[in-house]
């Protein structure tokens, strides 16, 4: 049985391990994004975002209270409480020491001698006795080792939902980001049907041209397209970006949709002529309705770059906060003067990325239907 | 009656201009010990009712909240209206906006290099006429400022554009109190001592150093700084400028002595945090963390005045002067930077802008906020925020000698790229002399 043709056990293995092992591999970042959008910069910077779901032995630093200073046979001593003089009512000390250096090189209940004869005893509930045979002039510190228990909170998404305008900023995505995403495929759609199904002389050339487009960098397109708006007095609005996104889109749609069309089965295209049909009507009623699942993808892909985008609705929208796209806001205006705030950036790239999600699975479904099954058989 | 109608109107334009700018104004207006009559002189002065000033800059996230406050005056003062508004990706959106004719007002450059490039290509327009001359006599080191603002227009006669506002002191050490207190460490006054106080923590156990030179695009400019600071230590400040302008080559022996200075704390696995590979690969940011963490990962972070930014809530931090060596008699040299402002789209309301720069009062609102400090001799200095900043304005006004950014001066190609990448080679392998030649190289490139 084992030898039969097609069923090969120790190969499906291979492939679902690496199946599995690709999913984890790529899910790693995204999940450590989430994890850290929970998390505060300064957690950030102390722990790795794997060891956060885990009570962590961290360092802390207090000053011994010099209120309680008392002199008693010779020696001066200050007694207290770490965790009710830190303000935290409870706590469990798991080591100390009276040096920077060694924070935790003793263990509660001992007793640590440190320089010039002092001596410093903590007990694991946090009471301390410090001991000098010197006056104490400044408030010496103690150092202890104490587990935090694992700490997220959803403080970084309220800075962001709470923070000014970002209501404004996200009604602004969208209206940058649903014409910009309609008008390259109406345009498209049209241009797709005559490369592919319409004989004019210079198809070829023009199929060639529009896949040359492609390698061209939008960036340097920003500079003259700009200009141009101002001389035409569009300047920097919602039409100028509408109509760059346009511009920067066309080639890709036009070239994804031509190759779909053109795969699509002669026979119905060639009868629906011969019915008399022009070729507006082969357009709407045929083309149209069986590229369904292209015009889809394409969408899908438009909507994603537009959404995402910063370098374009930097360059032509006024830069007042007004007219901030969510991706503008987050970076000029969240991130801290200097860029800082990871925990923000994370939380951030959360929030922005639910609209995507949404119109993702929605419209994913489209993709996979593909009309096309149904009606050449 | 007539009078009294005009002062009638007077009050309410005032008082209703108050009212409008109220929520942001973090001072009352004639209250504690600013210098409100220069605030009064000048809202008698001028009147910009319903004009606009749109100023684009480097600032983001508190730095945009407080020159907005600031600015909030000069709108109470003369009743126009400045939006500003921060960018991450200022240098790359101004060059943008200037070509394709849609510049703001006002720019705030981070670097003269970039100002200079614009001036030359004719996108920026001189200050009203006298505004070197008051600089001259009202800046400490007045000459040296209107030279930092000076460039060549497009026909090559230099002409003046940037106001210096807003100047960042760099030749600072920082580090942990306690630390340095518990350990029984003095503060150097030489950079002997410095490099004694170093070999003495590494003698006893610690490692001296946190160096981080990553900052996502720009990663390797915090080395320049340390290379511009070893040049003002090792060489008098006319070498200095002439390595500036390229008349020494960056292989000269005396850059490259410079560069090796560097080196010998940046390349010593022992001196720094992490080993000599990590300084490349460390985040800026991130980098003086390790001065306030249980133990000390690090004692010193050698960092411009902006950096307690980054610095954790509750530290003990505290500063020396990047000290100069006492047997080269170099005097006490400062590195700083600033920030100037140029107006890229001319009008009338934007020079009255650059007029209020210059009265104490634009000084004094900043001040007494944060981040901010001036070499304005005409205000008042109790006004800082609060002890760290007098005594960095103390370095700045205790320098015997004042230099500029080397890197913000030379062209954005050398000082905001090759010299960068260079020095991130420089740390990562390469030798001193290797790395000087690679940026000489491209600098003979440019000419």
């Amino acid at each position: 049985m084992e030898n039969i043709a097609g069923t090969k056990p120790a190969l499906n293995w291979a492939v679902n391990i690496s199946v599995v092992f690709l999913v984890v591999l790529w899910l790693v970042p995204t999940v450590g994004l989430l994890v850290s959008s929970f998390r505060d910069r300064e957690q950030i910077a102390v722990s790795a975002w794997w060891k956060s779901p885990f009570p962590v032995a961290q360092n802390f630093a207090a000053k011994a209270n010099l209120d309680n200073l008392t002199e008693r046979d010779g020696l001066f001593v200050i007694e207290g409480n770490i965790f009710t003089e830190g303000g935290n009512d409870e706590g469990s000390i798991a080591a100390f020491g009276g040096a920077r250096t060694s924070p935790d090189g003793t263990q509660p209940g001992d007793t640590a001698e440190l320089t010039r004869d002092r001596t410093l005893t903590v007990q694991a509930n946090g009471d301390y006795v410090y001991t000098s045979p010197a006056e104490i002039t400044r408030a010496p510190s103690i150092y202890f080792a104490s587990e935090t228990p694992p700490d997220f909170s959803l403080e970084n998404y309220e800075i962001i939902l709470t923070s000014d305008n970002m209501d404004r900023a996200f009604i602004n995505t969208l209206t940058v980001t649903i014409p910009a995403t309609i008008i390259p495929i109406l345009i498209a759609a049209f241009a797709a049907y005559a490369l592919a199904w319409m004989d004019f002389p210079g198809r070829g050339v023009l199929i060639a041209l529009v896949v040359g487009l492609l390698v061209v960098p939008l960036q340097l397109a920003l500079v003259p397209m700009l200009q141009l708006h101002n001389k035409v007095g569009i300047g920097q609005s919602y039409l100028g970006i509408w109509l760059a996104h346009t511009g920067f889109g066309l080639p890709l749609a036009i070239y994804l949709l031509r190759n779909y069309m053109v795969g699509l089965p002669r026979d119905i295209i060639e009868s629906a002529k011969v019915d008399g049909a022009t070729d507006f009507q082969v357009f709407t009623k045929i083309v149209l309705p069986l590229s369904f699942p292209a015009l889809a993808s394409f969408a899908i892909f438009q909507f994603l770059w537009t959404w995402n985008d910063l370098l374009v609705a930097k360059v032509f929208l006024p830069s007042n906060s007004e007219s901030w796209v969510m991706t503008v806001k987050i970076a000029d205006d969240l991130l801290g003067s200097r860029g800082g705030d990871w925990g923000i950036l994370a939380a951030a790239a959360f929030i922005s990325i639910a609209v995507p999600l949404i119109v993702f699975f929605t419209m994913q479904r489209y993709l996979v239907r593909g009309l096309l099954a149904g009606s050449v058989k | 009656m007539k009078t009294n109608l005009y002062a009638g109107v007077a009050i309410l334009a005032l008082t209703s201009g108050a009212a409008f700018a109220d929520g942001h104004q973090p001072f009352a207006i004639g209250e504690g010990d600013f210098n409100w009559d220069s605030y009064t002189t000048f809202a008698d002065a001028h009147d910009l009712s319903g004009q606009t000033i749109t100023i684009t800059g480097p600032w983001t996230g508190l730095d945009a909240e407080n020159v907005t406050k600031v600015l909030s005056y000069f709108e109470s003062a003369t009743g126009a209206t400045v939006n500003y508004s921060g960018s991450d990706s200022f240098e790359q959106d101004i060059v943008i906006s200037a070509r394709a004719g849609s510049a703001p007002n006002v720019a705030v450059f981070p670097q003269p290099g970039l100002a200079a490039d614009m001036a030359a290509q004719g996108f920026l327009t001189p200050l009203p006429e006298g505004s070197d001359a008051w600089m001259r006599d009202n800046y400490a080191a007045g000459q040296s400022w209107v030279d930092l603002g000076s460039y060549p227009d497009q026909d090559g006669n230099s002409q003046y554009y940037g106001f210096f506002y807003k100047v960042d002191v760099k030749s600072l050490v920082w580090y942990s109190e306690a630390s340095f207190d518990e350990a029984g460490y003095d503060i150097p006054e030489s950079m002997e001592d410095l490099k004694a106080l170093t070999d003495q923590i590494v003698e006893d156990g610690g490692t001296p150093w946190c160096i981080g030179l990553g900052s996502g695009a720009a990663t390797g400019w915090p080395a320049t700084d340390w290379v511009e600071d070893m040049m003002l230590r090792t060489q008098p400040p006319e070498v200095y400028d002439q390595w500036v302008a390229n008349e020494i080559p960056f292989t000269d022996p005396a850059v490259v002595a410079a560069i090796e200075e560097f080196g010998a704390f940046a390349k010593n696995d022992a001196y720094v945090d992490g080993g000599a590979s990590a300084v490349a690969n460390t985040d800026f940011r991130d980098s003086p963390t390790g001065l306030f963490s249980i133990p000390p990962k690090c004692y010193m972070h050698r960092q411009a005045s902006f950096i307690p930014t980054f610095f954790p809530e509750d530290n003990d931090a505290a500063f020396f002067y990047f000290p100069a060596y006492a047997e080269k008699d170099l005097g006490n040299p400062v590195l700083g930077a600033g920030t100037l402002w140029a107006i890229t789209n001319p009008s009338d309301a934007a020079n009255v802008l650059m007029e209020y720069l210059k009265t104490p009062i634009a000084h004094e609102t900043w001040m007494a906020l944060s981040g901010f400090l001036t070499p304005h001799t005409g205000v008042n200095t109790e006004l800082y925020a609060n002890d760290t900043l007098k005594g960095l304005g103390d370095v700045l006004l205790g320098a015997t000698t004042f230099r500029f950014d080397a890197s913000d001066l030379m062209p954005a190609e050398i000082g905001a790229g090759e010299f960068w990448t260079s020095m991130v080679d420089f740390t990562t392998g390469t030798s001193a002399a290797d790395a000087a030649a690679k940026v000489q190289a491209r600098w003979d490139s440019l000419k």
